[in-house]
This record gives structure tokens, sequence and C-alpha cells, in this order.
């Protein structure tokens, strides 16, 4: 896809072009370019799983940061040079991923808003999944539909069915969507398909599966989705 | 033949998901043949057979799915179901002979949304209805991928094919040809192209009419 | 059958599809409003009754309740629905809707669409990014456009006026024009 085209040369410009050590929390250092392959694996997972995932919204902070060192880099550079241009392009091309995977997670907050922030046992948490500025957008959100519908036809129902049943009458992803995932880390006796025997997964293989089978598989970053 | 392990992963999804879809809704609209258990008083005036003020037990009326599902829903069922025509045994031998060349169109713009609902009411038949469906949905599958992911739009074989394809396989259609125009797209170069939305395409159109 | 102006509501939204939203259709939800009423009213006196000993009136209330209850939902995804169309507007049209969109909305949709500018502004700038922006991967700096309609002059990022007559041409900075052509003023010649 277009999308994956010369994430080679991105990286190179990042390890080029600025101070590329990122120290992580735990103390492991981390380059740009890893940071940015962290983040469109992230993407694509993201665009591709039903459901809303985990944040990794450092990631997105993160590369924002190394887009304004470059920033601040080119401006001292001044106009009309070529490898500046380049740099640009480079930074037009970062901020479409940040951009289209923010808005990804934008458009599953608003699609599935009360089945996100409604507390239940026996489901996913995804409230935990939301970052600070997300967990906001879902509230202000949700409580905007939900007065549009109380105030143009809830309100007007007979008492004992005007209000909306967030557990049943919303919105909910299909866990069991097909998709294409890749395996990164081998596994051992993995059950595919209910209707076959359980398998061993390659690393680099690829498989279409129901996503509700490869759900955790996908959180530990034992497998990606292409 | 009808194998029940085969049948033991089909599940109901909960209704919750698509409780604000369109489709879905008219789907529900479905008419199922019934007939009245009990008698139900005042109610009269819904079948357009009678003159009597309630409906009298069994009294025989089409009712949409929606209103089927609920009333068989209690213990006591006010109403037993019967498949619809175009899902009993004499359909389906039909669709086993040729699936391809069915009108599902005509058949209820719905077919396979509506086949699988009728699950839900627990027929003796549910196996052979299930079995009946996926078969068909497979064989006219093939045949609609054929056909839309190597050809863009005008080919007469489509053209001829879409009038007949059940809402579901619409989607599908639409869905793979949209692929197909973004791979000639990015072909030619110009996937990248940044373009207005189609809704303000039509805006914009609608307005210059109005202003000539 | 009960349910049929329900119904309409849902048809008509089907019908308008891709194009344009149609007026809110007062008429038909108050129809639908007031069967929902006369349901609920005649269940309630068959339920008094029963409690009293009046038999045979469960059947009744049952069909009625499912009446009731599918009633409730297409009015619900009527207005649901249109409500879609109306946020999709804000990425389609920008924060300022054409008059003739809006003049089909109705008052509560008109504040809703606000309320959502205002908290996906507030996203944005809490996130340090235009979403709006940057639709498609970008392959190069400069991009030539041709101006539609009589815009008058734009000032580009980096200071320049330009002026946009229409069919005239220009090589400008990505980044100013996209907003420009998803609203049809620029057009992106390859």
């Amino acid at each position: 896809m277009a999308e994956n085209k010369e994430r080679g040369s991105l990286s190179d410009i990042l390890n080029d072009s600025v101070d590329s050590e990122i120290n992580e929390d735990e103390g492991e250092e981390v380059t740009a370019a890893e940071v940015l392959e962290r983040l469109e694996q992230a993407w694509l997972n993201e665009k591709f799983a039903p459901e809303l995932l985990e944040s990794k919204v450092e990631l997105v902070e993160c590369m924002l940061d190394q887009i304004k060192e470059m920033e601040e880099n080119l401006k001292e550079a001044g106009k009309g040079d070529l490898v500046g241009s380049l740099h640009r392009l480079e930074i037009q091309r970062i901020r479409y991923v940040i951009s289209s995977y923010l808005k990804i997670r934008l458009k599953k907050i608003e699609k599935y808003a009360f089945h996100i922030m409604e507390p239940s046992n026996d489901k996913t948490d995804y409230i935990s999944r939301l970052s600070a500025e997300e967990h906001v957008y879902a509230k202000e959100y949700c409580k905007n539909v939900e007065d549009l519908l109380k105030s143009l036809a809830l309100d007007d129902m007979p008492p004992n069915i005007n209000s909306l049943d967030k557990k049943k009458s919303v919105p909910q992803p299909n866990l069991d969507s097909y998709l294409f995932m890749k395996v990164l880390q081998p596994q051992e006796q993995v059950e595919l398909d209910p209707d076959d025997q359980p398998t061993d997964l390659e690393e680099g293989a690829q498989h279409l599966v129901r996503y509700s089978v490869i759900s955790s598989l996908l959180e530990n970053g034992a497998v990606a989705l292409t | 033949m009808a194998d029940d392990s085969l049948y033991g992963s089909l599940q109901v999804r909960p209704s919750g998901w698509d409780y604000f879809e369109l489709d879905d809704i008219l789907a529900c609209q479905e008419k199922i043949p019934c007939t009245f258990e009990t008698q139900v008083k005042d109610l009269g005036f819904l079948d357009h057979g009678s003159d009597s003020e309630h409906i009298e037990p069994a009294t025989k009326m089409e009712l949409p799915f929606w209103l089927a599902k609920e009333l068989c829903a209690r213990q006591r069922k006010i109403i037993s179901v019967e498949l619809p025509k175009v899902y009993r045994e004499a359909y389906r031998q039909i669709l086993e002979a040729d699936a391809t060349a069915v009108d599902l169109n005509k058949l209820g713009p719905y077919f396979y949304s509506v086949g699988g609902k009728l699950l839900e009411f627990g027929n003796a038949e549910n196996p052979r209805i299930a079995e009946t469906l996926m078969m068909t949905y497979m064989k006219r599958m093939r045949r609609l991928m054929d056909l839309s992911l190597n050809k863009l739009d005008g080919s007469k074989e489509s053209q001829t094919l879409l009038p007949k394809l059940d809402h579901d396989e619409h989607n599908v259609f639409a869905f793979s040809q949209e692929g197909l125009r973004e791979f000639e797209q990015w072909k030619q170069g110009v996937i990248s192209k940044l373009t207005s939305s189609k809704t303000v395409i039509n805006q914009r159109k609608r307005k210059r009419t109005e202003d000539n | 059958m009960f349910g049929e102006k329900a119904l309409e509501l849902v048809k008509e939204l089907k019908r308008s599809g891709d194009g344009s939203l149609p007026p809110y259709n007062e008429d038909c939800v108050r129809q639908v409003l007031d069967e929902m009423k006369a349901l609920f009213e005649q269940n309630q006196k068959d339920v008094s009754a029963t409690v009293a000993g009046e038999g045979g009136r469960i059947a009744g209330v049952q069909l009625r309740h499912a009446s009731l209850e599918r009633n409730k939902r297409c009015l619900l995804a009527y207005v649901y629905n249109r409500m879609e169309k109306i946020r999709d507007m804000r990425w389609d049209f920008g924060s300022v809707l054409p008059d003739d969109v809006k003049n089909n909305l109705n008052e509560h949709e008109l504040s809703w669409f606000g309320r959502y500018n205002r908290s996906l502004a507030k996203y944005m700038r809490s996130v340090g990014i235009d979403l709006t922006q940057d639709s498609k991967p970008p392959k190069s700096l400069y991009i030539e456009v041709r101006c539609l309609v009589d815009y008058g002059e734009f000032e580009t990022e980096d200071g320049n006026v330009v002026l946009l007559k229409k069919n005239s041409q220009h090589l400008l900075h990505r980044a100013d024009c996209e907003h420009l052509i998803r609203q049809g003023i620029l057009e992106h010649i390859i």
C-alpha cells in the first residue's frame, strides 16, 4: 500500500538529521527511527483492528518533539535548500502518519462512544485505552449525542421507554471480523480456527484469521496486522 | 448430510450491534406468515381481512419480523410462525440447482440478512436453511469476485448481474470495485491527488443549478 | 400495522443516500410520537384492567409494547443517522456550513454541530495537530492547482499573497491548499 513505501528513507533522514538517541522511561535507549517504526506499526494495527486498541500516544508525542527539532534546524538552514526541502517533505510524511493514526482512533471513539464509556465487567475496559485528551473528547461526544437523542426523541416518549439502553442498544465492534496478520514472534499451538487443530505460528508467516482469536497476541506484540 | 457440529459455531450476534443501522431496520420489516394461537383483544383492526373487534385464535396473518419475533419470545406463545416461501424447501432446491441464476433482489433485497434472522425462531429446518444460505452465498460470491475484481463498471456481464444481487452482495461488489478503482489510480499516479469530498461536489452542483 | 410512519422516516433517510440531508421531518416525527403515546395509554388501561381481574389482555399489551419499541428504534435511528451525516459535514465542509446545507438542519442539530466543532477543536489543540489536514500521503511539497471560482486574495504560510481568480493556475505549498481543495475552491492538477 502507498503508506508502506519509503519507510527506509524516512529512517535514514531521521538518523542523520537529529540527535537520534531518546531515553525511554526504563532507561532503554531508542532511536527516532525505531520510534517511527513502532508508530507506523501501531497505526496499521489500529487501522485494521475492529476495536479501539491501547493508546500509543507516547510515540506520537515523541515524534511531534522530533518534528519540532527538525523544523528548528530547518529554519536555521534557510529556504531554497534542496536537502531542506527533502526534510520538509519527510516532516509532512511523519505528520501524515500521526494525523491518520489519531483520526482512525477518533473515528472509532465516535462510532463506539457509548460502548466504550459504559462501565461493565464483562467486556474490555476501553477507558484505560484512551489517552487523557481522548477521554475528555469521548465524554463530551457521548453527552452531546445523548442530549440530541433526548431533546429530539426520548424526552417526548412514554416514561417506561424514554431512555437509551447503553448496554444493548448501541453500536459495538464486530470482534469476529476477519483480517490479515503476520507473525512477529513464533507461537506454539494456537487455535486459529475452531474447526481446525491448533498450529504453531512461524515467524514471518501470514494468516487470515478472526480478530477475536489473535487479539491478545496483538496486544503483546507477538503478531501485527497488515 | 447436515452435520450438527458445522452449525455448532453459528452464533446469533447480539442485536445491539445494529440498533441504529437503517438496513437492519428495513430487513426487520420483512413479512413472516403467522398464525395466532390466542385471542388478542381490541386489535382486530390489524386484520384487514376481518371485521371483528378482536383478533381471533387461528387467524392467519403476515406480520413484520420485528413483531413476529417479540410475539414468539414469551413462554406462552401468542403466535406460531412459518417460513416465508422463499426459504422453504421448494425454493431451496431452486437455489441448489443454480444459485448464480436466481434473482435475489426480487426474492427480497435482504435475502441473506432475513435468512439469518429466521434462524432465531428455532425452526426444525434451521440446519437446512443455514446450509442453503451458505452454499448459495459461496457459489454466487465466486462469480461476483470474478466480475468485480477484473473490470471496472461498464462490463456487460456486470450490468446483467447487478440488478439480481441481494443487498449484501451489492455492498461486496461496490467495495471491491472501489478497491479496483484505487488500484488503477495508483497505477496512474493520481492516488495522492487531493480532492473535494463527494458531499461538497454534490452541494456545489445543486447550488449552481439553483443559481441559474 | 403499527410503526408505518416510523418506517417512512427510515426510508426517507435511506433514499437520500450520499446526497444532501433532507429537511428535518417534523411532521412525521410528531406522528410517530403520537402513535407511541396512544399505544402507551391503551396499554396502561389494559394493565389496570388485568390487575382488576379481567383476563385475556396480556397478548394485546405485548403486541403494543413491541410496537412501542419498534417506533423508538426507528425514531432514534432517524435522529442518530442524521447526526452522523452532520458530523461528517464538519470534515467535508469545515467548521462553517454552507447556508443551503444549514437550512435543512433543525435548531437542535445546529447546536449539536456547534458543540461537536468546539469539542473537536479542543482535542486538536490539546494534541497539537490539525487532523482535518493531511488527508493523503504527501508526494511533494508543492502542488499545482487550478482555481475554480473567483476567491480573491490568499496569503500563504510564508507571507506571500496570491490572487485566486477563476481558471488561474498556481504552484503552491501543499499545506496551504488542502483546505481550499476540500472545499472545492481549488483543483489539484497532477
